[in-house]
């Protein structure tokens, strides 16, 4: 199969400019078949600007750029037809009633009654009341109606610009089911998020974009598995523990040691086979390990990014 | 282009309100206006010296040369009636036509919209043509209220058609500055400035034709005021070219607009500012 067939998003030295401000600075990676992809960044990062190019809301200034193997600025409709979308500020007409808002939507998309009946699933599921006027519900509930209106056309690619944002944690989780549903039935999803536990829980790769430069784009596991173990260990009894031997250990750094060094904290990079070899010379009444998620390796991340750019 | 029938169908609907509210005080206008002709033409022996006495400055805002033209039929109805029309509706089309758009697009709810898969061609033409009768909803309950107050007037006897003639002028004029007030939403930095700038222009319009019945070196200026070109006494015979030409300047407007919404970036807030086209003179 040729790279486009199998690439749903790919994306080459985008670079998108407003005046004077570059937003996007020669982005690429590619987003496959089948996958959930995770787009991480702080705010003002570009990850809106990068999924508006992929809609042709916005022109980008150069690169290439292909979704569900079209351009997206000479094929806007052709693109649009066949991906959900759901803004990350989510705004509609307040005075039409959702039952109105989603008929237009699905009108929009040439939807039959197949569109009508998953619609009134979701909302159903959502608990989406269908006849309220929109300026009568709160945040949450708007978001709500765009998640419905992103995923009733059964969609090839959702590009999901932070989709859980103003939701409460019930309707958070029934999101995520409806994302990953929506991957067991083929769609591919982008994803973006500020909530990286929720990326980490659902998306197979991530990439990590920062001042409109992608930084890194790998493996959600492989992410996570740099990050560092966060070591606890509970001794029987005080005893003379010479801390200087664990703070020595490769890949071991002594964080604390408290109550008469009979608890101590570190923290592990690598493997633990020395730091459970010397443990194994004391009394150790109580061990709790506990594995950096996402979060911390994409604070990590930065942090090294920041060192970096102190060092220049 | 069924998307564009959807979004002319829904643009339409959306514009039902829009449509009463300004058509049904024009609508009343025209019911109380016609009726008061029975009291000008009883009272022109006492009325008519009044006028003729009036300064040419201030007669030039009620006719001008023709203010005595207004103990005529069709002269009071211009005089009275279609003379305030342009202005009125004016400022509906710059309300109107630099929020067809922009407004939406300020709101955020463009942004949701186009990622639809209809064409910013469907959306663009969709929601004009819906404005375009949205306009000539406004007008025709207008004319529906000039009728009904034709004929509890006593003294007036129009038919129905000759009563239509001066709104073909209006709506021509409307159109101008609707599509004028869109084009400049879609260069200027936000809908506000569009509307004013629209706005301005019909005030400026208005007062410079009318002066320039009085004042003869405002003759060049008046030229290019679009009201110039407007017919309130249409009622004694439609002159076509005026209409083609305000409505020629309409499609300009559009195209204009048209080609501005077809190169834009959709914003939304954070994505850049909001500011003049000025070209950039240092870095």
């Amino acid at each position: 199969m040729s790279k486009d067939c199998q690439a749903v998003i790919r994306v080459e030295n985008l670079t998108k400019s407003y005046g004077g401000f570059r937003a996007l600075r020669g982005i690429g990676f590619e987003v496959q078949r089948g996958e959930i992809f995770g787009f991480l960044g702080p705010n003002g990062a570009g990850k809106t600007t990068a999924i508006r190019c992929m809609l042709d809301l916005i022109r980008p200034s150069s690169g290439l750029l292909r979704v569900v193997g079209r351009n997206p600025q000479q094929q806007p409709v052709a693109v649009r037809e066949r991906c959900g979308y759901l803004p990350g500020e989510l705004r509609f007409d307040e005075n039409i009633t959702v039952n109105t808002a989603l008929g237009f939507f699905r009108q929009l998309r040439g939807g039959g009654s197949a569109c009508r009946r998953r619609a009134d699933q979701l909302s159903e599921r959502l608990e989406l009341n269908p006849v309220a006027k929109i300026k009568n519900l709160s945040k949450g509930n708007k978001q709500k109606i765009g998640i419905v209106a992103a995923f009733m056309h059964e969609p090839e690619l959702l590009l999901l610009d932070e989709p859980t944002s103003g939701l409460d944690p019930l309707v958070q989780q029934t999101v995520m089911d409806l994302v990953r549903e929506a991957q067991h039935g083929g769609a591919t999803v982008f994803f973006s998020s500020h909530v990286l536990t929720e990326v980490q829980s659902v998306a197979g790769r991530v990439a990590i974009i920062r001042n409109g430069r992608i930084v890194e784009v790998a493996a959600t596991s492989e992410l996570s598995a740099r990050g560092t173990i966060q070591v606890r260990v509970v001794l029987a009894h005080p005893v003379n523990i010479d801390v200087a031997q664990f703070a020595a250990l490769p890949g071991v750094e002594l964080i604390n040691c408290e109550d008469g060094e009979r608890v101590l904290e570190l923290a592990v990079n690598g493997t633990m086979d020395t730091l459970v070899k010397l443990l194994a010379q004391y009394p150790v009444e109580y061990l709790e390990t506990r594995r950096c998620g996402l979060e911390e390796a994409f604070h990590a991340h930065y942090e090294r990014q920041r060192g970096k750019a102190g060092q220049r | 282009m069924a998307s564009f029938w959807t979004i002319f169908r829904f643009s339409a609907w959306r514009l039902r309100w829009t449509v009463l509210g300004w058509g049904i005080p024009l609508l009343l206008l025209g019911l109380i206006t016609a009726p008061f002709y029975d009291l000008v033409a009883e009272n022109e022996r006492q009325l008519r010296p009044v006028i003729e006495g009036l300064k040419p400055l201030v007669k030039s805002f009620i006719g001008g040369e023709d203010a005595e033209d207004i103990f005529t039929p069709e002269g009071f109805i211009a005089l009275r009636y279609f003379a305030f029309l342009p202005i009125i509706l004016g400022i509906f089309g710059a309300v109107a036509g630099s929020g067809m758009l922009a407004s939406d697009e300020e709101r955020g709810i463009l942004d949701f919209l186009l990622a639809h898969p209809a064409g910013r061609a469907s959306f663009f033409f969709g929601r004009l043509v819906a404005l375009g009768c949205a306009l000539v909803g406004i007008v025709g309950l207008g004319w529906i209220g000039l009728w009904c107050g034709v004929l509890r007037a006593g003294s007036l006897d129009f038919p129905p058609g000759q009563i239509l003639l001066p709104y073909t002028s209006v709506l021509a004029v409307s159109l101008f500055f609707t599509t004028l007030a869109l084009a400049l939403s879609m260069v200027m930095p936000s809908r506000v400035t569009a509307a004013m700038t629209t706005g301005f222009v019909v005030l400026a319009g208005e007062i410079i034709t009318n002066l320039a019945k009085a004042i003869v070196q405002l003759e060049t200026a008046a030229r290019f005021s679009p009201l110039t070109y407007f017919q309130a006494n249409a009622m004694r015979g439609l002159h076509i070219e005026p209409v083609l030409g305000l409505l020629a300047f309409a499609l300009l407007f559009s195209m204009c607009a048209w080609a501005g919404f077809q190169g834009r970036d959709i914003r939304v807030a954070g994505d850049g500012g909001w500011k003049f086209p000025f070209p950039r003179l240092r870095k």
